[in-house]
């Protein structure tokens, strides 16, 4: 008769954690989305690392300019050959890429959000502006670290090119530390750590580094000279504008 | 030195040379189960060949060299369940450990200029596959216009499309490729599918080479023992050949492996040719020790010793001449390593045959006082080579005539002889690889690499300029299906952009059109990291020589008359490597041969002090390679990497009836002077055992008729002519003329 009670306490207290924790992973996610959203307009100088697999690394430099979510400008400084190129995400998937050598803007049509973005390892579909919660199902993983969560996220889609994403966040801020990336064999092929820092109220990703394990090539990204809430107009995303 | 108290001394140390022989055996027995296979023809091409060369070094910085394809083959490829089963192969093999990329028709990116700007995107969309015929028609459209896809990727017939991988530079090729095999044939596709590629025919060539050595030598083994079982009718009799050649064998594939060498395509051929000759030294030391036993003589063992002891080391040093002679003029390094191992297993036979051998029969003797029994009058010696010796009294002329006859129809012969350096000829018709080989020739353009590299400023709008001109230039050739390059990519991103396909005149244009192609995989085929040096790829179809001979000829004016200093191109390719090793198969014949048949007259004459001995000794097998060869025209049977080294193994093995003949009959005309007993003596004492060696070695060598591999079932049955027509010149055409040059001096 004991056995049974005990079975039927663990019983209620596992279904009763594992719905706790479900809960739990969604408002998490959620507030890692929010602490990622959080500026009204963000302004950067972006160095971004790109290294292969024998160790050379090569750098590009970019100005960032971010209006909420989904209005994303890069504008590339260096190296010399690719300065003045700019990529402007808009809402709803459009690219634009502007190369001032042929003085004109051309869409993108991105069929396919797995492509890379612009030679680095991470793909448009990280770079989305579409918050965590919109694309993943999280899963509780566990609590165990006094210094972060772990969290199994299942994309929504089935066009995802990820089955699946480890993320580990932090226990405090709810601002993501890594992410692993699991591919359609289920295998661990890339991952990104995140350096968050905190300035002018905002927590920011300072430093990501996104390594592709499989090809052995990896790509940081550093933000310097950050400044938030400057009051970017909508003008500076126009397509027409993006001629200098 | 007297060869009497040299052999009595070999005696005295028997228990010291049994020890030593079993402690060497299990020393390099150890060493054999350490031996690597490798079957990449390409490692063997040599270095100093400047074409080879750059092939390899390209295949290197490009990753070219760890390139496989999976064909799959059906009746229409637009169809949603091939492109679905396409999807599945290219999933299973991107799963496997080791592959580091993976392309084909479903994960393939395409970057094409639309009405609003560029779309970027695969050519098939994986989670939603084309079903209508709207949807195909469209996929149809895309891969027409695209260089990249038609006839690369798809078959323009559209029954066949390809899944192209890369293996990792420290993938284990062998396993790999297994794997490739068992996990896309265990899906059971309804279409068929076929594998080719480096890594595939590498391990496939692997395989059969396995399948070769353990099908063959057991089959080799019991054929010749059973011959010497006939010969000898005592277990001693076939186990001691067979022990020596083994032990030669395992000897020399140890000492391989201790110094670091692999078995190649080629060496995979040495434990069945040591077999074969390895055991040819102790059935003559067995022989003598018979032939000496009946004549009632003492100290039966050291006494044949020393009557074998020159004749036998003489035959083991002319047929390592032979096998030695292929360092001279080979082209292929693994031909040169099969060469110079031979040699060494050939040695070791005959240091058996001497040391070892004469130990073991002195122990068997002593100890069960039993002789090897082989009836006085057998019915070899009753039934062929007495009357033989009678015929040879009798007609001596009309068989020196009838041999000029045999000679003059093989130079006939000759002349056309054909040659082929294409390495599809090694398989078997109806063999997987060879069926791929086809259809990659029917559908893709063939399998041939060619590459033309430029080394120059790769986002320089004239180095691309030239890259495109050379591309048109290589397309106005039959063999050439399409030439793929940067230049090629930047033309068609310009398309989607600006609408024209010219390469942009201004650099800031083509650099930041490159910006596009960044992370692209692809650019690592076509370009290296410090973008100063690319290539185009392309194959070439034929396996004609003279195509390949046109075709470079063409290709290099071009390139002396336009490359320069900022762009300097130079071209290679199979194609080429075939030519020159086309070019080498002659010279090598002729290098090797002459070497061979100069040092074996040389050495011979020396040991035997005379100049006319060394010449008699080897007219029967200069007549023999020369029937060789005229078998070899008047049969259409290819002179290729294979039967090229017929001729000298052939020449080192035969020479050895020859000399055993020539000395057995020196020695007697000179202590009898009695030219009818010399030469009965020698053909029936000598030319007995000449008769067992070539019927075993004979044997022994056709069993390569069952290999998997074409050139060698050649090999077989060219080196058992050889060994025939040699012991029947050694029999026939060497004793009459010793009978018509004698003759006179026995009438004075």
């Amino acid at each position: 008769m004991n056995c049974i009670k005990i079975s039927f306490l663990i019983s209620i207290l596992f279904i009763g954690t594992s719905k706790i924790y479900a809960q739990d992973a969604a408002v998490l996610l959620h507030d890692m989305d929010e602490i990622i959203a959080a500026p009204k307009d963000k302004e950067a100088a972006v160095i971004m690392i790109i290294t292969d697999k024998s160790g050379k690394e090569k750098k590009r430099e970019a100005s960032l300019k971010q209006k909420g979510r989904f209005k994303k400008l890069y504008r590339y400084t260096k190296p010399e050959k690719q300065a003045g190129i700019a990529t402007l995400s808009l809402p709803d998937n459009a690219i634009w890429l502007y190369m001032p050598a042929f003085g004109k803007a051309v869409r993108i049509n991105l069929l396919s959000k797995s492509q890379a973005f612009t030679g680095t390892d991470f793909s448009h579909d990280d770079m989305s502006g579409i918050p965590y919660t919109e694309r993943y199902k999280p899963k509780f993983i566990n609590a165990i670290n006094p210094k972060h969560y772990v969290i199994e996220l299942s994309p929504k889609s089935k066009k995802s090119k990820y089955t699946k994403i480890i993320l580990t966040l932090n226990k405090t801020i709810h601002y993501p530390l890594k992410m692993e990336y699991f591919d359609k064999t289920n295998k661990h092929f890339k991952t990104a750590k995140y350096t968050y820092e905190k300035k002018e109220g905002y927590w920011y990703a300072k430093e990501v580094l996104m390594t592709d394990h499989n090809k052995k090539h990896s790509t940081k990204i550093i933000l310097t000279d950050v400044k938030f809430d400057q009051g970017i107009s909508d003008d500076e995303f126009l397509v027409e504008n993006l001629k200098l | 030195m007297n060869l009497n108290r040299f052999s009595e001394k070999i005696l005295n140390f028997k228990w010291i040379i049994i020890l030593l022989v079993l402690a060497s055996t299990l020393f390099f027995g150890n060493q054999v189960s350490q031996l690597k296979i490798d079957a990449d023809i390409l490692k063997s091409l040599p270095d100093g060949d400047p074409d080879a060369k750059l092939l390899k070094s390209i295949g290197k910085t490009f990753g070219g060299n760890n390139m496989g394809i999976i064909i799959l083959e059906t009746d229409n490829i637009y169809q949603t369940s091939v492109l679905e089963h396409v999807q599945t192969l290219t999933d299973t093999v991107t799963k496997i450990e080791g592959v580091s990329s993976v392309s084909s028709l479903t994960n393939i990116i395409n970057i094409k200029g639309s009405d609003y700007g560029i779309e970027v995107g695969k050519l098939v969309n994986e989670y939603e596959m084309p079903t209508t015929s709207e949807d195909f028609n469209e996929l149809r459209k895309n891969i027409l216009a695209n260089e990249m896809y038609k006839g690369t990727i798809v078959s323009e017939d559209e029954t066949s499309t390809l899944i192209i991988f890369t293996l990792e530079e420290d993938a284990n090729v062998n396993i790999v490729a297994k794997q490739i095999i068992d996990k896309t044939e265990a899906l059971q596709l309804p279409e068929k599918l076929y594998y080719i590629g480096s890594p595939m025919l590498v391990t496939y060539i692997s395989d059969l080479m396995k399948r070769d050595l353990t099908k063959l030598l057991p089959i080799s083994f019991l054929v010749i023992a059973f011959i010497l079982f006939l010969s000898f009718r005592s277990i001693l009799g076939v186990v001691l050949p067979l022990l020596t050649a083994v032990i030669s064998i395992i000897w020399s594939l140890g000492m391989m492996a201790f110094l670091g060498y692999k078995m190649s395509m080629i060496s995979n051929n040495i434990p069945i040719i040591l077999l074969a000759v390895g055991s040819a030294y102790t059935i003559h030391v067995l022989n003598r020790i018979n032939q000496v036993k009946e004549s009632g003589q003492p100290k039966v063992v050291s006494t044949a010793l020393s009557y074998v002891f020159i004749p036998v080391l003489l035959a083991a040093i002319t047929t390592i001449i032979g096998f030695v002679s292929f360092i001279f003029g080979a082209y292929l390094d693994m031909i040169i390593d099969f060469g110079v191992f031979t040699a060494l297993g050939t040695f070791f036979a005959c240091l058996l045959s001497i040391f070892f051998v004469p130990a073991i029969m002195d122990l068997s003797k002593s100890k069960k006082n039993k002789t090897i029994k082989q009836k006085k009058n057998s019915i070899l010696t009753q039934r062929i080579l007495q009357p033989l010796t009678k015929i040879l009294f009798r007609q001596p002329k009309a068989i020196f005539v009838f041999w000029l006859l045999l000679i003059g129809i093989s130079l006939f012969g000759m002349f056309s002889i054909n040659r082929s350096v294409d390495i599809q000829e090694y398989f078997k018709k109806d063999n997987p690889t060879r069926l791929a080989e086809n259809i990659m020739v029917e559908k893709f353009g063939g399998t041939k690499p060619v590459f033309v590299l430029f080394k120059g400023d790769m986002q320089n709008p004239e180095v691309l300029k030239k890259m495109i001109q050379t591309s048109d230039l290589m397309k106005e050739s039959p063999d050439i299906n399409s030439a793929m390059s940067v230049a090629k990519l930047i033309s068609e991103m310009n398309y989607a952009i600006t609408g024209s396909r010219e390469i942009p005149d201004s650099q800031e244009k083509i650099e930041q059109l490159w910006f596009l192609l960044e992370g692209n995989e692809v650019l690592n085929r076509f370009v290296n990291e410090d973008l100063n040096e690319g290539i185009i790829i392309s194959k070439f179809k034929s396996p004609d020589n003279e195509s390949k001979k046109v075709f470079s000829k063409k290709m290099k004016d071009f390139i002396q008359e336009n490359s320069t200093k900022e762009c300097q191109i130079s071209i290679t390719g199979m194609p080429f490597v075939d030519i020159t090793m086309d070019n080498s198969l002659v010279k090598s014949q002729i290098g090797s041969i002459t070497i061979a048949i100069l040092f074996v007259i040389i050495f011979v004459g020396f040991i035997l002090r005379s100049f006319r001995g060394g010449i008699y000794t080897s007219i029967p097998i200069i007549a023999a390679i020369i029937i060789l060869f005229g078998v070899m025209g008047l049969t259409g049977i290819s002179l290729n990497i294979a039967t090229v080294l017929v001729a000298s193994v052939a020449l080192g093995i035969g020479i050895d009836y020859s000399i055993h003949i020539y000395t057995h009959f020196n020695e007697s005309f000179q202590k009898n002077k009695d030219l009818q007993k010399a030469i009965g003596e020698s053909i029936q004492i000598s030319g007995k055992a000449i008769i067992i060696n070539v019927v075993s070695v004979s044997a022994g060598f056709m069993v390569l008729i069952f290999s998997e591999m074409v050139p060698l079932q050649y090999f077989g049955i060219l080196i058992a002519i050889s060994m025939v027509s040699s012991c029947l010149g050694a029999l026939t055409l060497l004793p009459a003329i010793l009978i018509l040059m004698n003759r006179k001096k026995q009438l004075q």
